[in-house]
């Protein structure tokens, strides 16, 4: 191990902590966004009196996770009932890896070095699988609680998310055709040109529609929350948990709105491809990776709230209306813009 | 540093396959198998084909365990019980199939050592994305094209194999709070197969349809 290697693994670690640091940071005010967005929805005030408006409950709230008693279910099975938030949460945190957060940018004293974690060739198809196996943390934490209404959450949220994971996957088939591979840096690379206005939502503007509703309903948020229907279902897979394990399941599924709304950014709307950045900064200098990690960032903010948008506005649905909306609507729309796509691109690229 | 990650996930690989095979609980047995698929994508993303690694998870670990799970958690499986007397003739078998499959290991390890071709190096585009798909597309098309046929046709036989059983008429659509009846509920010459049925909605619907008297006045109860 020469000291190249060393420099290079001690970058990487030094980016996984910050990526990380601010991530959970932004998930953390999320909650606290999501409460305090709501009650203006609903004409209430929110939870204000911690820190300068509201700004330290993300803090307490996880004190308080953490000081809880941690209830474990008597005839539960101990084993998986323990295993499942792991899974949930390491599911969702594993695909933050692979996000492009900004151009190759020039860092002073360091050098130039590519905003993003790790790169690879099937990033994407890396991002579906990892998100694929995270259904398995929701599952047999339904199985493994030993509760009629912990099983029925779990069984409805696997049905639920192998149907839309249909919809979802075929839905970024016309982005994958448009930019000609599966790595997310390149991908968000050939979004560069038309002056960093080149995205693909607007070649492929069925599809994102498409993709956004599939992830709505991967990430089991209003309108698709059935799995923790509570007003029949108690609170889903998660009644059992309690103290840190349910925090787990809390900060997993605002992990994966996180990460969805980050794939969204970077396939649809151009990732850190920042309008006439290009031109002002010139590629690769400093000010143009700031600029293009902070349109990232803002591009994914304005995602969270949509979420939290959806949750105070619409109802949620009945189980027959959603399978046959995923399947019998959402997937032959999401294949036709497929079609599409392609018919497009024969003629006109 | 290759070598040391080899190991691991190797023995993960067959540590989970042993407990496939070991476990009681049907639940950890799949559990334990989907460790074994993550296990072998990592293998397999060390042999420099990241796409194959990448399917394996998605098909396998994502969607084809998912079912299985599913299946097992809609069933409630009990714990499998001792079942070596009934299927104890199937030990010879297993023992002739097994010495075989170590004589195939053996050739192949031996044989590979032999052959003057080498395994690639690391450095290959063979596993990526684009040279499977332009492959499959153009040297491989006919063998692709049969499968997806044979494919479909699994999932057509599938479909009309669930759907054999109900069949509920055009005019009977399923509301939610109604309660479908089968016909032969009110009339005895319909056979009991016959799965036609019509729909009413709440009790009193019911008992007009089947013909009860709609005797339930509130101020007579009692």
């Amino acid at each position: 191990m020469d000291w190249a290697t060393i420099l290079d693994i001690g970058l990487k670690f030094v980016a996984i902590t910050i990526a990380f640091t601010v991530v959970l940071l932004i998930v953390a005010y999320t909650v606290l966004a999501e409460r305090r967005v709501l009650a203006f929805i609903q004409g209430r005030l929110g939870p204000n009196r911690v820190g300068y408006g509201g700004m330290l409950q993300p803090f307490a709230d996880l004190l308080k996770f953490i000081l809880k008693e941690d209830i474990v279910p008597d005839k539960s099975t101990r084993f998986i009932y323990f295993l499942a938030p792991v899974i949930a949460t390491m599911a969702a945190l594993m695909t933050m890896i692979v996000y492009p957060f900004g151009p190759e940018t020039y860092i002073p004293l360091i050098g130039t070095i590519p905003l993003s974690i790790a790169r690879f060739d099937v990033a994407l198809l890396y991002v579906l699988g990892v998100t694929s196996v995270g259904v398995y943390g929701i599952m047999l934490a339904g199985w493994s609680s030993n509760n009629k209404y912990s099983l029925m959450g779990g069984l409805r949220s696997s049905a639920q998310m192998i149907s839309y994971e249909l919809a979802l996957g075929l839905s970024l088939i016309g982005v994958i055709l448009l930019a000609g591979t599966l790595d997310l840096q390149k991908i968000v690379e050939t979004q560069s040109a038309w002056h960093g206005f080149r995205w693909f939502i607007f070649l492929h503007p069925l599809g994102f529609i498409v993709y956004l509703i599939a992830a709505i309903a991967e990430t089991n948020r209003v309108p698709f929350d059935l799995p923790e229907a509570e007003t029949e279902l108690v609170a889903g897979f998660h009644t059992e948990y309690s103290a840190m394990k349910f925090a787990l399941f809390f900060l997993a599924e605002y992990i994966n709105m996180f990460t969805v709304s980050m794939l969204a950014t970077t396939l649809f709307l151009g990732g850190w491809n920042v309008p006439f950045a290009e031109d002002l900064f010139g590629r690769g200098t400093f000010l143009f990776g700031l600029v293009g990690v902070i349109g990232f960032l803002l591009k994914v903010i304005f995602f969270l709230f949509l979420y939290i948008w959806l949750r105070g506005t619409l109802p949620r649905f009945r189980f027959d209306q959603l399978m046959n909306f995923g399947w019998k609507f959402l997937l032959p729309v999401a294949l036709f813009s497929i079609f599409l796509t392609a018919t497009l691109m024969m003629f006109f690229m | 540093m290759l070598v040391l990650l080899f190991i691991l996930f190797a023995g993960l690989a067959i540590g989970c396959a042993i407990a496939v095979v070991a476990q009681r609980n049907p639940l950890y047995c799949a559990i334990s198998l989907i460790g074994v698929f993550i296990s072998l994508a990592c293998l397999y993303v060390m042999l420099a084909a990241p796409f194959i690694a990448a399917v394996q998870v998605v098909v396998y670990a994502g969607a084809i365990m998912v079912l299985v799970v599913f299946v097992i958690m809609l069933l409630n499986v009990e714990q499998e019980e001792r079942r070596r007397s009934r299927l104890g003739f199937l030990v010879p078998v297993a023992v002739v199939l097994a010495a075989i499959l170590i004589a195939e290991a053996t050739f192949i390890i031996w044989f590979v050592d032999r052959s003057p071709v080498r395994p690639l190096s690391s450095v290959s585009d063979t596993g990526l994305t684009s040279s499977i798909g332009s492959a499959l597309f153009t040297k491989y098309l006919l063998p692709f094209e049969i499968t997806s046929i044979l494919l479909l046709m699994a999932i057509v036989g599938a479909m009309t194999l669930a759907r054999r059983i109900k069949e509920i008429p055009p005019g009977a659509a399923v509301v939610p709070g109604a309660q479908v009846l089968p016909l032969h509920m009110f009339d005895p010459t319909i056979a009991l197969d016959d799965t036609r049925a019509v729909e009413a909605h709440g009790s009193d619907e019911v008992a007009e349809v089947m013909g009860v008297p709609d005797d339930h006045d509130p101020t007579k109860r009692d």
